[in-house]
């Protein structure tokens, strides 16, 4: 794997880190590609010995199991001035780290990991801290690399948190 | 200023005053009344404890919460379900750690004692210990629910002998239940998995938004509303053709046009399917919950069960302290409907009505500083105004329950706190009033004529 590939890649994820910190949303979605898929299961604990398909199986409950469209919908509701819990405004840091590149078979798609550490704070005191990993595929665009498929796995049962005002 | 101390001496008729429609702020608040509630509310209703649809099969399992003692609720053998409390019984140890899954027994990691799937105690490691006489093992299974009952795929239980049989306990709500429940050949289903979030409010909050509090959405949901519908504020409210009705402390909300829920939900094709179905729903369930179903509309079973018919979230709020509640959602569909349309049903669940959704990330953050402004010892002695359409009562002849015209009021949640009030006072079942008198005692609950007023 080339050096110059794996650094395009990390300063891509922190542009975007960077994107979603300040809310903006449009120029993320400038980042995603036509078919993204973007997923998050909801995992439950369950024993070893259980073999139940919680990560890949989409008809299973989901925080996000989102085609561009979807994404699209969720955003519109900042745009609309009456996103009440939304003002004034959550204050994020995404950091991301663990960050590896991966060839696949088709030339212009690379497989990314990496993992995540967003922080939320708001008004007073509300704050919470979400970890996790991320499962990536970036393809390679004229207008740079955009994502194409986000595989996020949080690491809480229960989501210790209100609400998921946040793009992982 | 008079300066008024709580006493909390198990009468709570100062802390409401539902005829001129106000409480006091300290029922969302006292840790003493929070546990006065866990005593006389959660361990003597009947609660939802799973869906049939969860536990399919023998040994299927789930863990969950009544109040907060956490029991297991098992299929058995012969289809029955059993649920019992996960405490083994020799040192208190829970003896499942997994959200659900399929088992032969559950042993405690403690000592290795060792239950079937009816909670009977097996054995144990090392059972040479206990010489003979020190232990009966039929007397020491994990401790059994009074009760449990089914309607229509909801799986209750109650810790009460006393309670009354689940069909009284929801009564005329049966009536309303079936639109959720039965509005479709084949019944309905869950889908697979649960998502669990934390809110730091009090679990009354939850349940009242939903039981009528129709009035928020429109102001609250704007945002959501506007993301789900092509730009388009709340659906317009009609006053005079939509309603609250409530019945034992349990309460629906709703319009008559059909289709705002629907609407809401943000899936075309959804309403697609609902709009072909409904003439043989008027067959299934009459022309009024035909036009009822899919309108704008909420509702809870008391004390803690909430959905919305339509939308198609259903969850439990989970008591953790007065001040947080764990939320549990769930998808529920009907096991008929083609894959396509429970995918794009579950799809606009989580969009509208998960923790990521465009309405529900506006509720937590309301009910949380709903409860926690009252840390403050001034505050939490002021009033809440709870008197919206308090003289729009009627008599209808073919809605059963307490009816009340005008779907933005707060006669569900007056009607409820009614309820959570007789039963804080009552000794025992047999001391709690009937609200109202029941139309569909012993009747069938289905078909066009079910609910009418009788003459």
């Amino acid at each position: 794997m080339n050096l110059e590939l794996i650094k395009t890649i990390e300063q891509t994820l922190y542009r975007e880190a960077r994107l979603l910190d300040q809310e903006r949303y449009k120029e993320w979605v400038g980042m995603l590609t036509e078919d993204i898929h973007y997923h998050m299961p909801g995992i439950e604990t369950r024993y070893r010995r259980d073999k139940t398909e919680q990560v890949h199986d989409l008809s299973r409950m989901a925080f996000y199991n989102d085609n561009l469209e979807d994404l699209k919908k969720r955003l519109r509701r900042l745009e609309s001035g009456t996103a009440w819990s939304e003002d004034p405004a959550t204050r994020y840091t995404h950091m991301i780290t663990n960050i590896e590149v991966v060839p696949t078979e088709k030339e212009d798609e690379v497989l990314v990991y990496s993992n995540f550490l967003a922080y939320r704070n708001r008004n007073e005191k509300d704050q919470d801290t979400l970890i996790g990993n991320r499962e990536d595929i970036w393809r390679k665009t004229a207008e740079g690399y955009k994502l194409t498929k986000r595989m996020i796995i949080l690491k809480q049962n229960v989501l210790l948190s209100k609400n998921l005002n946040v793009y992982l | 200023m008079k300066i008024e101390k709580f006493k909390d001496n198990g009468r709570y008729d100062s802390y409401m005053n539902l005829d001129e429609g106000w409480l006091d702020r300290r029922v969302f608040w006292e840790q003493s009344i929070y546990e006065r509630e866990m005593e006389q509310i959660f361990a003597r209703c009947w609660l939802f404890v799973a869906h049939d649809s969860q536990v399919p099969n023998p040994g299927d399992f789930l863990t969950t919460y009544m109040g907060e003692d956490g029991v297991i609720v098992c299929r058995q053998k012969d289809n029955s379900v059993k649920v019992f409390l996960n405490s083994c019984p020799h040192r208190g140890n829970k003896v499942s750690f997994a959200d659900a899954g399929n088992t032969r027994r559950f042993v405690c990691n403690y000592h290795g004692w060792g239950f079937g799937t009816d909670g009977a105690l097996m054995g144990m490691h090392e059972e040479y210990c206990y010489d003979a006489g020190d232990i009966d093992k039929s007397q020491w299974g994990l401790k059994q629910v009074a009760k449990v009952g089914n309607y229509k795929g909801l799986i209750f239980a109650t810790f009460d002998e006393e309670a009354p049989s689940l069909e009284n306990y929801l009564g005329d709500f049966r009536w309303y239940l079936d639109m959720l429940l039965d509005n479709e050949e084949g019944g309905t289903e869950l889908i697979g998995g649960c998502i669990k979030s934390v809110i730091g409010a009090n679990w009354k909050f939850g349940v009242e938004n939903f039981i009528g509090d129709a009035y928020h959405a429109g102001w609250t949901h704007d945002s959501g509303a506007r993301a789900m519908n092509n730009g388009q504020p709340f659906p317009a409210i009609d006053m005079k053709n939509s309603y609250h009705a409530s019945v034992n402390g349990h309460g629906w909300e709703f319009g008559t046009e059909g289709m705002g829920d629907l609407v809401l939900l943000g899936r075309p094709k959804v309403l697609e399917y609902y709009n072909k179905i409904r003439p043989k729903m008027a067959e299934r369930l009459g022309e009024m919950r035909s036009k009822i179903f899919g309108s704008v509309a909420s509702a809870s079973i008391f004390p803690n069960v909430s959905f919305l018919p339509g939308i198609s979230t259903f969850r439990q709020w989970m008591p953790k302290g007065p001040t947080q509640f764990e939320l549990r959602t769930w998808v529920i569909v009907n096991k008929n409907m083609p894959d396509d349309i429970k995918e794009e049903i579950t799809k606009g669940v989580m969009q509208t009505f998960g923790p990521g959704g465009a309405f529900e990330m506006d509720d937590g953050e309301n009910w949380e500083n709903c409860t926690l402004t009252n840390r403050g010892v001034v505050t939490r002695r002021e009033k809440l105004h709870y008197r919206s359409g308090i003289s729009r009562r009627i008599e209808h002849p073919e809605l059963p329950g307490i009816v009340y015209q005008g779907q933005y009021n707060d006669a569900n949640q007056r009607n409820m706190y009614q309820r959570w009030l007789d039963l804080m006072h009552a000794e025992s079942w047999k001391d709690v009033p009937e609200q109202y008198s029941p139309r569909l005692n012993g009747k069938e609950t289905m078909g066009p004529k079910a609910g009418f007023k009788a003459g």
